[in-house]
């Protein structure tokens, strides 16, 4: 079948599934909130502000877009509000007011090598850290931001497309070639999530 | 009552429903196809399409989501995301009470369970038709292997299944699709494994369209697109569901008047006539109370779907269900073992890949309890699994940020393969359900209430899952074997069957083995709960390959005169 038939295929066919109209508008709204200058919907502006600089060290803009450009703020915003638990929203929250002591004054107030160096040595302190073991609350809120930066932004279209590669219809399997022949070499995009 | 009489009546729309459907209706019936859900037709799928950045929350279930599906969402499940949660009963409107703890999967819906069904399709042997007989277990099958076999056939060749010939009395080939293919770290597995262990690692036998269909009947239906998202429901119906295959065919004879929102709560009995006459219906929307009639009724409403009509259906004939003069409706209720894996690093292939999703892994077929194997439990388990280079998730416990970390993020990972057991459970007449008249749900109905808990035999294969994949990954060479269990109760592994078993005997069991009712021969169950036995295979092709025999003794039946 090729693409043509495949449409004609699917428009002749009603679309009243199950429950989509309160599913469609889901989607609707998860696509408006990825708009840059959302406005947070769990977190308060200036929360988001110091999330955004952190975001920005972990996975900055290069010769590809980086996590703030991805729209992971508004994601880890989305994502407390709806997806974690009352105790998930305490640690983070209680991680970030100690996260924003941790440099001697507010990390907004630090200049841009301060703040790098900060996220680097809390960072290092987390992986250092028992395996299975939360570290201590400021090195907790490095590691957790980490991980919500690379679930947003490996999921969002510029990781998916300009960082990872994706195929949405590949069409073919094959099981075994070399790397250099999988599409561009690059690792190929697959959902994944990661708790926190 | 004439405008509500037909042929046949089919109660439910997964894979058994479905094809009830088809082949009654080719067989001429005028058949009325009943579904408590809504209808969903071949293409309603609404996030099938959906690239990942367009799905909210990571495709994670929220907390409204964790408080609409309080059991969807426990561990062992999965099921509950944005993409396909639609596809899932709320727990709250469909509440059941757990005696001993149960999981219990469901989606109500035209099309059922076969929308997101894992798609695994193996025939069972005579190894497991025999079993119960040789061992003294439940009861013996009244069917063998040779009745079963071309029936496979049949099915094979209608819906698609790639696969690859293998020549294992244990699990007998089939009428295939070319076999999907291995990648290089399970070639290199499967190599070790026959050195070591004479053991078979094989691609597994999957109901999705590796190449065309052999036949013509099926033109809604293409080849697999390598997308695994299979579960969302197929555009390109290039996987076996009901509403890809077997629903059109039925629709496409005008013989099919196919009811959505219909929940069946009662079967109709005539004393006089000693048969069946029809089934009553609630609508899931408004309420309303409808009689059908029928000569012939195929229940097909999921292995518990099934047992609640027949429980829930008592008269003077039936005090204790209807066909349950055995005592054995209800009872005997098995699943697979489910839950228990290995993984494991697997060092180099760096210049090897992969491109396309193959919705598909490896099987290792049972290899226990088979010619001179002895072990200390009866029968035995196989392995579902798959080897790839790990993402981008390896790296959050690496000291990389920035440009380092988007840099590794680009690169596969190093190589990590992966399996879990399925095991056959022993059917038991203590592992049961009941109704529970203390507890009705919004429709008046009494809820189900489960018993049943793995036995003996169970916890003693469940240690040599475990303890062979340790094993096995050992003995390949592997680093970094680490083993996993997923909390989960019985019904995890979603191949819930034996309710209303199949036996030669109707003194021990309520069907003959055409599926038949023993006490009201108008009545047929091809869903999950005729089966005597588990096996370890999953048990969808065998529902679908005992579906179509069924309709076939069925019709003939009928115009024998006999029913």
């Amino acid at each position: 079948m090729n693409r043509r038939e495949w449409l004609k295929c699917v428009s002749a066919l009603a679309m009243g599934a199950v429950a989509a109209p309160s599913l469609l508008a889901a989607f609707d709204a998860h696509a408006a909130s990825q708009a840059p200058g959302f406005t947070p919907q769990f977190f308060t502006r200036p929360q988001v502000d110091l999330i955004t600089a952190v975001v920005d060290i972990i996975l900055p803009r290069s010769s590809t877009p980086g996590a703030v450009d991805a729209g992971v703020p508004s994601f880890i915003d989305q994502m407390f509000k709806a997806v974690y638990t009352p105790a998930e929203q305490e640690r983070y929250q209680a991680a970030l007011a100690s996260f924003d002591r941790a440099g001697g004054k507010p990390f907004l107030q630090l200049d841009a090598a301060q703040r790098k160096a900060l996220v680097t040595k809390l960072h290092g302190e987390a992986i250092a850290g028992k395996k299975g073991k939360n570290p201590a609350p400021a090195a907790d809120f490095v590691l957790m931001t980490k991980k919500l930066a690379m679930m947003g932004f490996f999921l969002s279209q510029p990781g998916c497309t300009e960082v990872l590669q994706y195929a949405a219809v590949p069409g073919a399997y094959h099981a075994d070639i070399p790397l250099s022949q999988a599409g561009n070499g690059k690792a190929w995009a697959v959902e994944t999530v990661l708790t926190l | 009552m004439d405008k509500n009489t037909y042929d046949a009546i089919v109660v439910g729309t997964g894979v058994s429903g479905g094809w009830a459907a088809k082949e009654l209706t080719e067989k001429g019936l005028k058949t009325l196809v009943l579904d408590r859900g809504p209808m969903v037709k071949h293409g309603d799928y609404p996030t099938a399409m959906k690239a990942p950045w367009e799905l909210p929350y990571a495709d994670q279930p929220t907390q409204e989501d964790i408080r609409r599906w309080p059991k969807h969402t426990r561990p062992s499940f999965y099921g509950i995301t944005q993409s396909t949660k639609h596809w899932f009963v709320d727990d709250l409107d469909n509440p059941y009470e757990e005696t001993k703890p149960f999981d219990w999967f469901r989606g109500y819906h035209v099309g059922g369970r076969s929308l997101m069904w894992g798609r695994q399709s193996y025939r069972l042997s005579d190894l497991d038709l025999e079993a119960n007989g040789k061992e003294g277990v439940g009861v013996d099958w009244p069917i063998r292997y040779a009745d079963l076999a071309p029936w496979y056939d049949y099915v094979e060749h209608f819906i698609g299944v790639s696969g690859s010939v293998e020549h294992l009395a244990q699990l007998p080939d089939g009428d295939f699709l070319p076999p999907m293919e291995l990648n290089c770290v399970e070639k290199e597995f499967a190599g070790r494994l026959s050195d070591k262990f004479s053991r078979k690692l094989i691609i597994g036998r999957t109901a999705n369209l590796s190449g065309p269909l052999k036949h013509d009947k099926s033109p809604q239906r293409a080849t697999c697109q390598y997308r695994n998202l299979c579960m969302r429901g197929c555009p390109f119906g290039a996987y076996f569901s009901s509403n890809s295959s077997t629903l059109p065919s039925a629709e496409r004879t005008g013989n099919m008047t196919i009811v959505p929102n219909s929940i069946v709560y009662e079967m109709i009995y005539d004393n006089a006539k000693g048969k069946a006459t029809g089934v009553r219906v609630l609508d899931a929307e408004t309420g309303k109370q409808t009689e059908y009639f029928a000569k012939v009724i195929f229940l097909c409403a999921s292995t518990f779907g099934t047992t609640h009509i027949l429980l829930n259906s008592t008269s003077s004939r039936f005090p204790n269900g209807f066909g349950n003069d055995s005592g054995e409706l209800g009872h005997n209720v098995m699943d697979h073992l489910f839950g228990i894996g290995v993984s494991a690093s697997v060092e180099g292939h760096e210049d090897r890949y992969y491109s396309g999703r193959r919705p598909n892994g490896f099987y290792i077929p049972r290899y226990r309890n088979v010619g001179s194997d002895k072990r200390s439990y009866l029968r035995g388990f196989g392995y579902q699994g798959s080897a790839s280079r790990q993402n981008w998730s390896r790296l959050v416990d690496e000291p990389l940020l920035g440009d380092d970390l988007k840099r590794a993020a680009e690169e596969p990972g190093p190589w990590r393969l992966g399996m879990s057991g399925f095991g056959e459970m022993l059917p038991s007449h203590s592992n049961y359900v009941t109704l529970d008249h203390n507890h009705k749900d919004k429709y008046g109905l009494p809820v189900l209430n489960f018993n049943v808990a793995h036995g003996d035999n169970e916890n003693r294969m469940k240690k040599d899952i475990l303890d062979d994949a340790m094993e096995m990954m050992t003995a390949a060479g592997y680093r970094d074997v680490r083993s996993y269990i997923t909390p989960a109760n019985v019904g995890a592994a979603i191949h819930e069957m034996g309710t209303a078993r199949m036996g030669r005997d109707p003194k021990t069991s309520v069907l003959n083995g055409w599926n038949q009712m023993h006490a009201c021969n108008n009545v047929f169950i091809t869903d999950g709960s005729f089966m005597a036995s588990s096996a370890c295979q999953n048990p969808s092709l065998t529902y679908m390959a005992m579906t179509a025999r069924a309709a076939k003794y069925a019709v003939d039946e009928l115009k024998r005169g006999n029913i």
